[in-house]
This record gives C-alpha cells, sequence and structure tokens, in this order.
C-alpha cells in the first residue's frame, strides 16, 4: 500500500462538491440554532418555573443524548406516526436535509443556550445595580448593559460551539445527506483508499475550523476593544 | 410498550458494551491527555510541537472521520500485512470495539490535554512555595499539594470530557460495533417501530449522562468537603 | 418644591430589614431636609451600605415607611422609578458600564430614563465631565481610567440625571490614598452647591468639614446622631467612643 497523491488530486474536487451542503447545514442550524438559545435563555433566566423548568429539561434531554441518536430518532423515528406524516412539515422531515437540520439545531440550541447564560452570569451585579439605580428599567438593563457585556464573554465558548456545529455536520452523512463526508465515503467505499481520501478531507475540515477561529478573533477583538486599557 | 417486550435484553447487553467502551477509553483518554499535557510543558520543541498538532489534529476533524479512518485503515494495513504471510486471506481488522475506544479517547484525550495543562499551570506558585518551605520534599509538595489543587481545577472540565466520551460511544456504532444502537437497528427491522427503538437508547444515554453527571458532583462535593476540612 | 421646607426630603420610620433571619437593619428613623449632608459610619456589617440601598430601593425594607420626596418606596414599579430618578448613587466599586465611552456612560441613562435627545445629552455629559475635570477622557473606555477618575466619572453620570438627593456608599474606600482627594474635592464641591446628601465614609476630615450632621451605625442600629463638633469631641455612646478610638488611630 501506498499514499496515492493522485487519487487525491481526483477525488479531492468530488468531495468539495459537498462544500455547499456542508455549508447549508453549517449556517442555516447555526442560524436557527442560536435563535432557540436565546429563546431558552430567556426561559431560563425569566424567573418563573412554568418557563424556567421546561428550558431546563429540554437542554438537560439535548446535552444528555448523543447527537447522531437525535438525528435518528427524527430521520427514523419520526415517521413512525401517522400524524407527523400528514402535517404541514411533512415535506421538511421528509427530507433528509431538513431532519439534519432540525436535529443540529436543536442540538447546538441546547447548547448555546448555557453559553449565553453564562456570559448573562459573568456580567457584574455593580453593573447593573448602577442601571437600576438611574432608573433604568429591568427590560432596559437587559438590551443595553447585559446583553452586550454577555455577549462579549460569551463569544470564546460560542466560537467552540460551531466549530462542534461543523463537526457535526459530518454526521449527516449517515442519513444519505451527501455532503463532504458523504460524498467521501462513497469514494472510500468504491476505491479502499481510505487513508488518502480521509485524512485529505480531514484536512479540509482543519482549514474550515482555522477559519471559524480567525474569523471568531476578530468579532473578538472588535467587539472586545473596551477590555484593553490602551483602548 | 408492547413492541419492546423481549428487547430488553438486548438493549441491557448493548448498555454493557457502552459501558465497557466508556471505561476503556476512560483510562486511554487520561493517558492520551496527560501525554499531552506534559509534552507542551516539557522542554523539548519537538515534543511541543507534536502535541500542539495533536490537539489542532483532533479538534479540528470530525470524530466521525477519526473513527472511519481508524478502523477501515487499521484494517487495510492489517490485511496488506497478513496478505505478506498468507495470500489466502481476504479481510483482517482491529475489532470495532477497539478500533472505535481508541479513536474516541484520542479525540476526547485532545481536549483534556488543555484541561491537565491548565490545571498544572493553575496550581497556586504560592502554594508550593510554602510547602518547600515548611520543608516538604518535592515528592511530598507533588502528592499533597500539587494533586490536590491540579484535581480541583481540572474536574469540571473533565466531568465534561467524561460526557463527550459517553456520547461519542454512539457514533462506533457506524462501524458495526454491537451497541445498543445497533440493536434499535434490529429491533426496527422486526417491529417497525424506529421513533420507539431510538427513543429507548436516547433514555439509555440519558442514563449514562447522569450518572456521570451526578457522580462529579459527589466527588465536587466530597473535594469541597475536604478541603474546606484541611484549612 | 415648596413643600420641602415642611416636609423631609428623605423620611425613614421604623425600618427594619431582614436577610432571611438576619436583622440587618433595626428600627431605622431617619429624617434629611433639603440641602442636608449627613455622614454615615460605623464598623464593617453594621447596615450602612443597606441603609442607604433601601432609600433608592436596591433593597426591600420589610417593615416601616420610608418617603422620598413625598412618594412612599412601596412595590409600585412606577413610584420606584420616580424616586431613583432623583436619586442619585455612588457605589465603592465605581460600576461605571465596562462596554461604553465615558461620554456614552453618562449619556445612557438620560436619553432611556429622562428620554432627553442625543445631542442634548451629549450637552449635559460634558458639562458635568467639566466639572469633575475630565472632559479629554470622553471617548476612552472606562477600564483605560484610573480608580480616582473613574469615581469621579461615576459621580458625573449620576449628577446628569439632576438628582434632588446624592448617596454615596465608600466611594473612596477602594481608592488609592493618592486619588482619595480627587474626588473628596468634587463631593465638597457638591456640598457647596446646597446638594442633599447621604455619604457612608470613613473620611473623617471630610465629615468634619462638610457635614450638618454624622450618623453613627452598629449592628443595624442608628447608635448616635449628632452635628459633628459634638459627635467627635463628645460622643455619647461607648460604641461611639470605642469605633472613633479606633479610627482615629490609624
Ligand atoms: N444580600 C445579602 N444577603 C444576606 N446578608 C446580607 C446581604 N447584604 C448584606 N447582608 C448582611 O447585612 C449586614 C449589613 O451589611 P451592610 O453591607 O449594610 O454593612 P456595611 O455597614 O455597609 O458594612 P461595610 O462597611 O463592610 O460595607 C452584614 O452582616 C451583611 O452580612
Ligand atoms: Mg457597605
Amino acid at each position: 500500500m501506498s499514499f496515492d497523491l493522485n487519487l487525491i488530486a481526483e477525488s479531492l474536487p468530488l468531495m468539495l462538491m459537498g462544500i455547499g451542503i456542508t455549508f447549508k447545514l453549517l449556517i442555516v442550524s447555526g442560524f436557527l440554532g442560536l435563535i432557540l438559545a436565546i429563546c431558552l435563555l430567556l426561559m431560563r433566566i425569566s424567573g418563573r418555573w412554568f418557563l424556567n423548568f421546561p428550558a431546563q429539561v429540554y437542554i438537560y434531554v439535548f446535552r444528555g443524548t448523543p447527537i447522531l441518536v437525535q438525528i435518528f430518532i427524527i430521520y427514523y423515528g419520526l415517521p413512525q406516526f401517522e400524524a407527523v406524516r400528514d402535517s404541514i412539515f411533512w415535506p421538511i422531515l421528509r427530507e433528509p436535509t431538513g431532519c439534519a437540520i432540525l436535529a443540529l439545531t436543536l442540538n447546538t440550541g441546547a447548547y448555546v443556550s448555557e453559553i449565553l447564560r453564562g456570559g448573562v452570569l459573568g456580567v457584574s451585579k455593580g453593573v447593573l445595580e448602577a442601571g437600576s439605580a438611574l432608573g433604568m428599567s429591568a427590560r432596559q438593563n437587559f438590551i443595553y448593559l447585559t446583553a452586550p457585556i454577555a455577549t462579549r464573554l460569551a463569544l470564546p465558548a460560542y466560537s467552540n460551539d460551531v466549530i462542534s456545529l461543523l463537526k457535526s455536520t459530518a454526521l449527516a452523512s449517515t442519513i444519505t445527506i451527501a455532503d463532504m463526508t458523504g460524498i467521501a465515503r462513497t469514494i472510500v467505499a468504491d476505491t479502499y483508499a481510505p487513508y488518502e481520501i480521509f485524512i485529505s478531507l480531514a484536512i479540509v475540515y482543519m482549514i474550515f475550523t482555522f477559519g471559524i477561529q480567525k474569523l471568531f478573533g476578530v468579532i473578538e477583538r472588535y467587539l472586545g476593544r473596551y477590555m484593553e486599557r490602551e483602548g | 410498550m408492547d413492541v419492546l417486550t423481549g428487547w430488553w435484553d438486548d438493549y441491557f447487553w448493548g448498555a454493557i458494551v457502552v459501558g465497557q467502551v466508556f471505561m476503556c477509553s476512560l483510562g486511554l483518554m487520561i493517558i492520551f491527555g496527560l501525554l499531552g499535557a506534559m509534552a507542551k510543558l516539557s522542554n523539548s520543541r519537538v515534543a511541543q510541537k507534536i502535541a500542539g498538532a495533536y490537539t489542532v489534529i483532533f479538534r479540528g476533524t470530525p470524530e466521525i472521520l477519526v473513527i472511519l479512518l481508524l478502523y477501515f485503515g487499521s484494517a487495510i494495513t492489517l490485511t496488506a500485512i497478513a496478505q505478506i504471510f498468507n495470500p489466502e486471506i481476504k479481510f483482517v481488522d482491529v475489532p470495532p470495539f477497539w478500533a472505535g475506544t481508541i479513536a474516541i479517547s484520542i479525540i476526547v484525550g485532545s481536549y483534556a490535554t488543555e484541561t491537565f495543562r491548565g490545571a498544572f499551570l493553575g496550581v497556586n506558585p504560592g502554594s508550593i512555595e510554602a510547602a518547600r518551605a515548611l520543608g516538604m520534599s518535592n515528592l511530598q509538595t507533588f502528592i499533597y499539594v500539587r494533586i490536590p489543587e491540579m484535581w480541583r481545577l481540572a474536574l469540571p472540565p473533565f466531568g465534561n470530557h467524561m460526557l463527550s466520551l459517553i456520547k461519542d460511544t454512539a457514533l462506533i456504532s457506524i462501524i458495526g460495533l454491537n451497541e445498543t444502537m445497533f440493536v434499535a437497528k434490529q429491533a426496527i427491522t422486526v417491529t417497525g417501530k424506529p421513533f420507539t427503538m431510538y427513543i429507548v437508547v436516547g433514555a439509555i444515554y440519558l442514563g449514562f449522562s447522569t450518572i456521570i453527571t451526578l457522580v462529579v458532583m459527589g466527588i465536587e462535593k466530597f473535594g469541597e468537603r475536604t478541603t474546606i476540612g484541611a484549612k | 418644591m415648596s413643600t420641602a421646607d415642611a416636609q423631609p426630603l428623605i423620611q425613614m420610620q421604623g425600618v427594619n430589614k431582614f436577610f432571611g433571619k438576619f436583622q440587618a437593619l433595626k428600627n431605622i428613623n431617619l429624617e434629611v431636609r433639603k440641602g442636608e449632608r449627613i455622614v454615615v459610619c460605623g464598623p464593617s456589617g453594621s447596615g450602612k451600605s443597606t441603609m442607604i440601598r433601601c432609600i433608592n430601593r436596591l433593597e426591600e425594607h420589610n417593615d416601616g415607611h420610608i418617603v422620598i420626596g413625598g412618594k412612599e418606596l412601596t412595590d409600585q414599579i412606577e413610584d420606584i422609578n420616580a424616586v431613583r430618578r432623583e436619586v442619585g448613587m455612588v457605589f465603592q466599586s465605581f460600576n461605571l458600564f465596562p462596554h461604553m465611552t465615558i461620554v456614552k456612560n453618562l449619556m445612557l441613562a438620560q436619553q432611556l430614563v429622562r428620554k432627553i435627545s442625543k445631542t442634548k445629552a451629549r450637552e449635559t455629559a460634558m458639562h458635568y465631565l467639566e466639572r469633575v475635570k475630565i472632559p479629554e477622557q470622553a471617548n476612552k473606555y472606562p477600564i483605560a481610567l484610573s480608580g480616582g477618575q473613574q469615581q469621579r466619572v461615576a459621580i458625573a453620570r449620576a449628577l446628569c440625571m439632576k438628582p434632588e438627593i446624592m448617596l454615596f456608599d465608600e466611594p473612596t474606600s477602594a481608592l488609592d490614598p493618592e486619588m482619595i482627594n480627587e474626588v473628596l474635592e468634587v463631593m465638597v464641591d457638591l456640598a457647596k452647591e446646597g446638594m442633599t446628601m447621604i455619604c457612608v465614609t470613613h473620611e473623617m476630615g471630610f465629615a468634619r468639614s462638610v457635614a450638618d450632621r454624622v450618623i453613627f451605625m452598629d449592628k443595624g442600629e442608628i447608635v448616635e446622631e449628632a452635628p459633628p463638633t459634638e459627635f467627635f469631641e463628645n460622643p455619647r455612646s461607648e460604641r461611639t467612643k470605642n469605633f472613633l478610638s479606633q479610627i482615629l488611630s490609624h
């Protein structure tokens, strides 16, 4: 056996054809997951048990089970019910891509809401008291003080979660989706060349990871200007 | 629940396999993590570079790719080697159990590397000096001062690493490990109830996660008590 | 306020405050007229912060009445906000908004609470920054300022709301010694202009030169209340004497 560079040169373009799907999964579920996370966060910090408790259970369940199981429950599991098959969501749930996006959204939403909550808890009590003492309402405190400060505090952990999400998109290949990993698996099945294919694909993912880190580094520095003494 | 009759024992044995993978990978993960941390903290530039590459590679590559690469790569290599001795042999592989266990412990070990490194650096140099000043030997200082303090710092992220491990075991079903996901698949072909069968898998994992969380919480409580007692 | 002379600006009657079972304030009675300057002192944990934090409802009192400028503090959120608009507060740890420049720190509440236009708010902000003598820092972030400068910004931020009353909770005790005076100077100026002030502080020089009355608290009670000369020359209670001997021997 040898490391076949020609094979890489031939396969890489094929795998990169899956880039669109990989990005679609990443961006759509990243965006929807963020919205879900904000809703869960607001429920968590609402101070009302009937909002807080369900959110807590949701987070506990989705963080306590493997994402692969969640994907399978949605893709293979939901069609078990006739109500699902008759519902208006069926066009989405019938498609593997729709299911993958739904599963990734539900999963990342649970993780990100905890990250955001960490940011909220990190906002100093004194700053909020100063806002109240100036006559600002709880809502104004949240919008103008808590939200921006918490966002900056949560950003490093959030960027790690985006990277986790990128890696999770590869699981879409388990439900027949032809993302980069899905294509790679097909090629390996044909060529019996796992080293060449999987390693070159791993490098592609690493480049994306690196890009995400750089992007968030820039955002962190921009939003964190106020943390630098020279500012 | 009727459809589950007859499958409980299969799920039970599947869960045992999950537990076994977890225990083995936990040990390996600690070893990889400690090796990585030692390399990063060592004076050797080469060791630092290798450990740096280790963390970058496995944090940037989807878990499923690592598992597939390790399993199919090793199988192809082993088969090639075996054919040198006996051309009749068609296929030799590392059992999925071990390929998967090693893969997930390498992955999570790359995260543990940072945890252990951080814990080591986080030890207050003052306590070490104080111990020296009290006439404790290097070994005594290490055992009575450094280890307990490292342990306290590392425990919360270490708990998260254990949760990652248990959830990553689900991925090993992709290379054919006979665990709960695999049981569910068999059960589905017989009963045609995918939702029910995968929900059981989710519940089993939630159980494992809960146990791990409770154990970590218990250890944290215990640690707090002993450190408070020691003060 | 025409009624102000007839009625005290701040009235606390029989105020009790509990944290769980622990009683932090015991039967507090205090009246402050417009333009009066009160200094509150006492050992750590005696309830000084709790008392002034009750005045703008950062803490809720359990019994008794607190009436500020004719408005009683109850659960009514409108009343609380109305009181908070009239009461400025300065904290030990400055509590500037870290993510906003100095001038934005001063503008935010003006715009949100007083509904003042952006240009007007900026004008007011610059006016007060000049009064605390740091207009040149307007576009920096708080972290770039020294402690003394930050505390002066915090005072200016409170003043921008044109409060009737200013509360100070140990405004100088987190500062390095060389910065204490720059903050005290600002406070003395305010006092000279006739601002109604309650200051928790252990700066006895400030108390002597500025206060109309000094209040000594211990274990949640007001133990002694007297004009500064009397308070320092001739303390009546044993507890006050003990406290003063400790503080002044430093
Ligand atoms: N949020 C709270 N929960 C429970 N107890 C509290 C709380 N805030 C204050 N206390 C207690 O109430 C008592 C009075 O506290 P307070 O902060 O008013 O004291 P202080 O006189 O301002 O002291 P210091 O000089 O240290 O600032 C203290 O014993 C304190 O432990
Ligand atoms: Mg205090």
